[in-house]
C-alpha cells in the first residue's frame, strides 16, 4: 500500500525517483534526459526525442521514442537539464 | 535429476493442441519481445516447476560472483519478473540502488506487482525501466555490478549487449551472466535436448506452451559455448572473463571484469 502510494505520487509529480536520478540517459545518444511534466515524458534534447513514462516506468526502448515537434508543447523550452529527482 | 530453467515464451491464451508443432517465428528482437510478454503470467511458476526450485540457487550463485555489496549501484539486465533484482536489493540494502531493465512491459508489470505486494526496506531501492539490452538507457560507468539471468541467449546482437555492459560498468566492476550452457560434450548436449523434449515439453503442455518449445532448444543450439562467450567478452573490452559450468554442465555462468 505504501509502495503503491509512492508510485502514484511519483506519477503525479511526473518525476523520477532518487534511484534513477543521474543514472538514466537517452538510449540512443547516451546524453542526459530532461523530465517534462506536461507530457509525463523524458526528453532527449541532444537528438530531439521524447520517451513516455507509463505506470511510473520509464519506457526507454529506442522505438518508444517520438520526435519532438518544433513548436509543440513537449516542454522543449530551455537548457537541457539532468533528470529531476522528486525526493 | 538435473533441473532446467525454463526461459521460454508462449501464448498464454490457450492454443489448440493441433498446433503443437507449429514453428513460432522468434528470429528478430520484436518477435522475442512479443514472446516474453505472452509468457509473463506463468513465467515464475514454470521456472520453479521445471527447475524443481534449483533456479533460486543458481541465481544466488550468479549474484555472489558479482561481488555486489552494501550501498552499491547495481543493474539487472533482462530482469523479467525480477528474481535477480530482488536478490540484488538484499545485497546492496536500502542505501544502495538497484535498477531492473527489460524490454517486456508485461514482465516489468509482474515485477512491479511483486515489489508492491510485499514490503522490505531494501525493495525501496529498486526501480524498473523498460529498455533494450543492446541500447542501455544509462550514462557511462554507472554501475558497480551487473547481472543478466537467462537473457543473453535471447538477445539477437550479443556482441552489442556485451559492449553496452562494458560501457555502463564502472572500472573494476563485474558482470555475472547466467544462462543455459551450450556444452561441447555431445552427451551433455544430447541430454539437455532430451530433457527439453521429455520433461519440459510435457510440463509446458499443461500451460499451453508446448508449441513454443522449439525456441528453447534452438536458442541453446544457436548460443555460444563458454569459450566463445569468454572471447566475446574480451573483444568487448573486458579485462577478465571466466565461464563456469555447473549442474552437470547444463547451466553456465560467465563472469567478466571491466
Amino acid at each position: 500500500m505504501v509502495r503503491l502510494g509512492k508510485t502514484l505520487l511519483k506519477e503525479a509529480a511526473n518525476g523520477i525517483g532518487k534511484t534513477l536520478s543521474g543514472v538514466l540517459a537517452c538510449p540512443l545518444s547516451k546524453q542526459p534526459l530532461r523530465c517534462c511534466k506536461e507530457t509525463n515524458s523524458l526528453i532527449s534534447d541532444s537528438i530531439g526525442v521524447s520517451y513516455p513514462m507509463k505506470d511510473g516506468i520509464p519506457c526507454l526502448v529506442p522505438r518508444d521514442g517520438k520526435i519532438v515537434g518544433g513548436d509543440d508543447n513537449d516542454g522543449h523550452n530551455g537548457d537541457p537539464a539532468t533528470i529531476q529527482s522528486t525526493d | 535429476m538435473a533441473s532446467l530453467q525454463f526461459g521460454l515464451s508462449s501464448s498464454f491464451a490457450s492454443l489448440p493442441t493441433a498446433s503443437r508443432f507449429r514453428r513460432v517465428s522468434v528470429r528478430c528482437s520484436g518477435d522475442r519481445q512479443v514472446l516474453f510478454n505472452r509468457i509473463a503470467p506463468v513465467y515464475d511458476n514454470l521456472n520453479d516447476l521445471l527447475s524443481l526450485g534449483q533456479h533460486r540457487v543458481w541465481k544466488r550463485m550468479a549474484i555472489s560472483w558479482t561481488g555486489a555489496k552494501e550501498k552499491d549501484t547495481v543493474l539487472d539486465i533482462c530482469c523479467g519478473s525480477g528474481d535477480l533484482t530482488f536478490l540484488l536489493s538484499e545485497k546492496v540494502g536500502p542505501t544502495g540502488k538497484v535498477i531492473g531493465v527489460d524490454f517486456s512491459k508485461e514482465q516489468l508489470n509482474v515485477a512491479s506487482s511483486r515489489q508492491n505486494s510485499r514490503w522490505r526496506a531494501c525493495y525501496e531501492s529498486i526501480e524498473f525501466v523498460e529498455g533494450d539490452a543492446t541500447d542501455l538507457p544509462f550514462s557511462n560507468c554507472q554501475f558497480d555490478a551487473i547481472t543478466m539471468g537467462y537473457g543473453l541467449r535471447n538477445v539477437v546482437d550479443k556482441k552489442k549487449a556485451m559492449q553496452e555492459m562494458f560501457r555502463v560498468l564502472k572500472p573494476g566492476g563485474k558482470a555475472s551472466i547466467l544462462d543455459f550452457n551450450k556444452s561441447t560434450k555431445p552427451f551433455v548436449a544430447s541430454f539437455q535436448e532430451w530433457m527439453i523434449d521429455n520433461v519440459v515439453v510435457p510440463v509446458a503442455t499443461g500451460y499451453g506452451l508446448a508449441e513454443e518449445y522449439e525456441y528453447l532448444k534452438n536458442s541453446i543450439r544457436e548460443f555460444l559455448t563458454g569459450k566463445e562467450l569468454e572471447e566475446l567478452a574480451i573483444q568487448a573490452g573486458f579485462s577478465m572473463a571466466s565461464h563456469y559450468e555447473f549442474s552437470g554442465g547444463l547451466m553456465g555462468n560467465l563472469v567478466v571484469t571491466r
